[in-house]
């Protein structure tokens, strides 16, 4: 694991790259380091979020708070994991679950030197939080502002809920499709593609996977369930946001 | 793993999925375990492996994830879900949307094969009457109701509900008469056969399934028909309804907290969130890397760091400062021990005893062995009992020390002033008994006139004719109704000494009865006794009175401890030149005290005596008995018994005494009011103070007998009163009147150790009971009038 910047460096504006690391020929393997790279901080903000007690949709608002501002911001230009410190930060006050910087920097210290001593409030704490607080300004105008964002959580509660009047009670409660399918939503903000598909989309996807997973067979009509949940939605989508979301899969064996 | 979902997995997924689960569970020996077991399963598959590889790869290695037993959180939530649903109807938290065979377009036949497949007894369907025969009606199944939300109206499926199953309403002799044709009905499934496609229901609220009890069945108006068939009519009348539409326009679907309560509903755990990542499991995750757990280490360092910083500044002189920083240290962790110790510290040495000793006493609550904490309460108490002492306030002075001994049993100082104090008690109860028989005396010589000796005749009289009574009565309330206030007042307090005895001798201190039996052994007295023991005997029973009245705050330095212990507490380097300062600081303090003590407690003589002000005493005396007399009441009732006898003997005497008490404590209280005056631009601030500190102490129960001493002191002032009024009676039967409400309010707390209050009540709460106000102010006014007179002469 190529360690994060152990100091959490306050906010810099230089590249973290030497020159010979951006070879122009080499666009390919730097989108692969960058997704690597991504998918760390996105590791970094859910168990983060985990560890502050943060519902799954501020968590969920806080990694598109971060994709959405690297698909504006070059990743070398900030240090990823400021940038992710102040999304969860803003993600917490955008979904009314406010989180103490106090609290987010205790828990981001903590995973940067596990098993290391208390954090002091003392000068080094005070300018983690100033610098903190900076970028969750710079994050706003990055973004024009616009921080409020649809999820697809609330698709697949109700979906579920649908989906399960059309299963056996009895089979339904023996198959654990809603946390797997929970589960799959929630690791698709390892990566950009939760920026990249509609909610709906993503929703019947990881609903999708999770039936598949278990075998759990649905009723046949003249059209698909998943076809009555969205009407635009097409296999075609849904095995593209799988097949995105296998690879985030592959990815942590490979990154971690 | 679970293998009856594997197994469906395989029988889904086929060979394919099966050979790369060996491939990838090799080292799992949980799927070792199943393997064979699931061959067969594999076989029978009817996957024409049209399945993505990709999955089938995802399903093998996240296998162990999957199919772990414990990933599955929700199944036995599946019953309590149903109670809600009706609720939910009205509410809609959650976007209630049609059943989704019916946007699906689910053939006829697999609808009803699902529904027979589902259906179960003790669901709920919703029908019209169609047909009403002499054996029960039948129904035409509208839809699903409870947990159940299937789309069934064009199933033309019908229900028999047979007359047994209609409960009777007791007017009508045919139950069916009831219903019509038309009606809707709510029923339960009671029978399902599905073979002949068969289905009886019931209106009996009985076979209802255990979720669904509170549904009530029978016959309801059009309105009440659930929102999920309302809205599939809607859907199925305009197919541009989608079900994305139709959810959007739902209600429950804009709750901004359905998402919490639908994953409450399907029973994901959003604290522990589910993930299939191996890195994000929480079970992972180390208590002690969560938020709060940090917040709450750091917070405790910090505060200490703050401590460290105001024991800094302590040294130095700076005590605003100190004060400051352990202020903010507790802000900033709460409880803290250390600040409140050092905190108390430094009140202790700024004078503030009671704050001091509130404060060693929290932190002892919350670290009971902290070495100076409980040094130093031990050295405030004792520096809070000198100072009592000095008020002669003896008796909450020695409930001090022992509290403090009780803390540390070697503390010398506590030892030396526990011991002079129980001297100086019986001495000061020797002296007032002499006192008294000379007064008893002087009383009786005094009175010359003819109408007084009418008078003494006539109290004699009355006297007779009450023991007269009181021996044919009950035992119990003979001794204390037999005399006036005086007598009833000590017999009742020998009934309180006696089961304290009991109580002193279950608490068993040996200290405490070394220290008894010595007294007792010197004084041979019977009333002396008495009285000794009684005094003792309330320290007894409330071994920690630790606060006073909080008057005397301030006025004193307070024990010169702290910064060097407190300096050895949180570093190790001890220096000393603060102590000089503030030993400085309390003998300049010291004279002005005692006179000022003296203010304060003449005043409150002043305010007690009359009866306008006597509410608070007595409210006090209540709470006191509300909490204590429970316990004693059975006690004193049978010790009571036993002390009539002796106590009749005594009572005449012990009221002689009791009046040449009266009389020696005025002489007191017009010296402390002559100080009074001259003093009497003393800092009326400062006392407002201190009443305001009084006050919140006395919340404390357990600090409840705090007022002990005061009362004590003031005793003179009320029994005096009591004896004059009764001297002054013309109606001697009024004063039996008086007297016997009084004495049984006596003997029902008669467990109160308050005998201070308990005299107070006499002449304040029973005489209030049973005279016009008007002649209780005339009686008020007399007995001022003749205590002045009675302490005139003898200045």
């Amino acid at each position: 694991m190529e360690g994060p910047s152990p100091s959490l460096a306050v906010l810099r504006d230089r590249p973290v790259w030497p020159a010979a690391g951006r070879r122009q020929s080499g666009g390919e393997a730097e989108t692969d380091r960058d997704m690597k790279k991504h998918f760390r901080v996105c590791r970094f903000i859910m168990e983060t979020g985990v560890k502050l007690g943060m519902r799954s949709v501020p968590v969920a608002t806080a990694c598109v708070l971060y994709h959405r501002f690297f698909q504006r911001a070059r990743l070398q230009a900030y240090e990823p994991y400021l940038v992710a410190m102040s999304c969860v930060y803003l993600a917490g006050k955008v979904e009314e679950q406010h989180t103490r910087t106090r609290d987010i920097i205790n828990v981001s210290h903590r995973y940067f030197n596990s098993g290391s001593v208390t954090l002091e409030c003392d000068k080094e704490f005070w300018d983690l939080r100033d610098s903190v607080v900076q970028c969750e300004l710079l994050i706003l105008r990055q973004l024009n502002f616009h921080v409020s964002f649809e999820h697809p959580h609330k698709y697949l509660l109700h979906y579920l809920m649908s989906v399960k009047s059309l299963v056996n009670r009895h089979a339904w409660s023996r198959t654990p499709v809603a946390e797997t399918s929970w589960a799959l939503l929630r690791d698709c903000y390892h990566g950009a593609m939760c920026i990249r598909h509609t909610p709906q989309h993503i929703a019947i996807a990881t609903l999708h996977l999770a039936l598949d997973s278990y075998g759990v067979e649905l009723p046949v009509g003249e059209r698909e369930w998943w076809q009555v949940l969205c009407v635009d939605v097409t296999k075609a989508d849904i095995d593209a946001v799988i097949s995105d979301l296998l690879q985030l899969y592959d990815m942590e064996a490979k990154c971690i | 793993m679970d293998r009856d979902l594997l197994r469906q997995c395989l029988t889904y997924h086929g060979e394919s999925l099966f050979n790369k689960l060996k491939c990838e569970q090799i080292e799992n020996p949980d799927f070792q375990a199943v393997v064979s077991d699931l061959c067969k399963a594999t076989c029978e598959s009817k996957s024409d492996g049209q399945d993505s590889p990709l999955v089938e790869q995802f399903i093998a290695r996240k296998a162990d994830i999957l199919f772990c037993p414990t990933w599955k959180t929700a199944t036995h939530k599946e019953e309590e879900q149903e109670e809600e649903e009706e609720e939910e109807d009205a509410t809609e938290p959650y976007a209630i949307m049609p059943p989704m065979e019916l946007f699906m377009e689910v053939s006829y036949e697999e609808r009803r094969t699902m529904l027979y497949r589902d259906l179960e007894k003790g669901d709920i369907l919703v029908g019209r009457i169609n047909n009403i025969r002499e054996y029960g009606f039948f129904l035409t199944l509208l839809c699903t109701a409870g947990g159940l939300r299937r789309d069934i109206e064009d199933l033309e499926l019908s229900a028999l509900c047979h007359i047994r199953e209609v409960p009777s309403t007791g007017s009508h002799d045919d139950p069916l008469s009831y219903y019509q044709i038309g009606d809707f009905i709510r029923a339960a499934v009671k029978d399902i056969d599905r073979y002949q496609e068969k289905i009886t229901v019931s209106l009996q609220q009985a076979a209802l399934s255990p979720g669904l009890e509170h549904i009530k069945l029978g016959v309801f108006p059009r309105e009440e028909l659930p929102i999920h068939y309302s809205r599939s009519l809607r859907a199925a009348a305009d197919s541009r309804e989608t079900y994305e539409c139709i959810l959007k326009s739902c209600h429950g679907y804009h709750n901004p907290s359905v998402v919490e309560y639908l994953l409450e509903k399907v029973g994901v755990s959003d604290t522990q969130p589910p993930s299939m990542m191996r890195g994000l499991q929480s079970k992972l995750f180390h208590e002690e890397d969560f938020a709060s757990a940090i917040r709450k280490r750091q917070s405790a360092s910090w505060a200490l760091k703050c401590v460290r910083a105001g024991v800094d500044h302590f040294k130095h002189g700076r005590h605003v400062e100190a004060m400051n920083e352990y202020n903010k240290a507790l802000d900033i962790d709460t409880n803290n021990v250390e600040a409140l110790v050092a905190r108390g510290a430094l009140y202790a040495n700024k004078g503030s005893i009671m704050k001091a000793i509130t404060d060693f006493e929290l932190a002892l609550e919350n670290c009971p062995d902290h070495r100076n904490a409980n040094k130093y309460l031990c050295q405030t108490l004792v520096e809070r009992g000198k100072q009592l002492e000095e008020q002669e306030k003896l008796v909450t002075a020695e409930g001090l020390y022992r509290k403090a001994l009780s803390l540390d049993e070697s503390n010398p100082e506590a030892q030396e002033a526990l011991h002079k104090i129980t001297e100086t008690i019986q001495v000061s109860i020797r002296l007032r008994e002499e006192a008294v028989a000379k007064e008893q005396e002087k009383a009786t010589s005094s009175q010359t006139s003819a109408e007084k000796l009418r008078k003494i005749l006539k109290e004699e009289k009355r006297m007779k004719k009450k023991r007269k009574r009181s021996a044919s009565s009950n035992p119990s309330s003979t001794a204390s109704s037999r005399d006036s206030s005086p007598s009833s007042s000590s017999s009742d307090s020998s009934r309180r000494r006696s089961k304290k005895k009991k109580k002193r001798r279950k608490r068993g201190s040996k200290r405490h009865r070394r220290i008894s039996s010595k007294e007792s052994s010197s004084r041979r007295s019977e009333e002396g006794k008495s009285t000794k023991d009684q005094k003792e005997e309330e320290v007894e029973w409330y071994p920690a009175p630790p606060n006073t009245s909080a008057t005397f705050l301030n006025q004193k330095g307070g024990p010169r401890f702290g910064e060097r212990d407190e300096g050895e507490a949180v570093e190790n380097d001890a220096e000393d030149k603060r102590i000089s300062q503030l030993y400085s600081l309390s003998a300049a303090s010291e004279d002005e005290e005692s006179d000022s003590s003296q203010t304060e407690r003449k005043r409150r003589d002043g305010k007690e005596s009359r009866t306008g002000e006597r509410k608070n005493s007595q409210s006090q005396e209540r709470e006191e008995r509300g909490s204590r007399s429970g316990e004693r009441k059975d006690k004193s009732s049978e010790r009571g018994r036993e002390d009539n006898g002796k106590e009749r003997r005594g009572s005449d005497s012990k009221r002689r005494s009791s009046l040449e008490e009266n009389r020696r404590r005025t002489v007191s209280c017009s010296s402390a009011e002559s100080a009074y005056s001259r003093k009497s631009h003393f800092n009326p601030e400062y006392l407002g103070n201190s009443k305001s500190v009084e006050s919140r102490v006395r919340h404390d129960s357990s600090k409840r007998n705090s007022f002990d001493g005061g009362r004590y002191e003031n005793r003179g002032r009320e029994e005096i009163q009591e004896v004059e009024e009764a001297k002054g009676e013309k109606d001697s039967r009024k004063g039996e009147d008086e007297n016997v409400p009084g004495s049984g309010r006596k003997s029902e707390g008669a467990g109160n150790h308050t005998r201070q209050s308990s005299l107070t009540s006499v002449p304040g709460g029973s005489v209030k009971k049973d005279l016009p106000t008007n002649l209780l102010d005339i009686f008020n006014q007399i007995a001022q009038f003749k205590k002045g007179k009675g302490g005139g002469p003898r200045k």
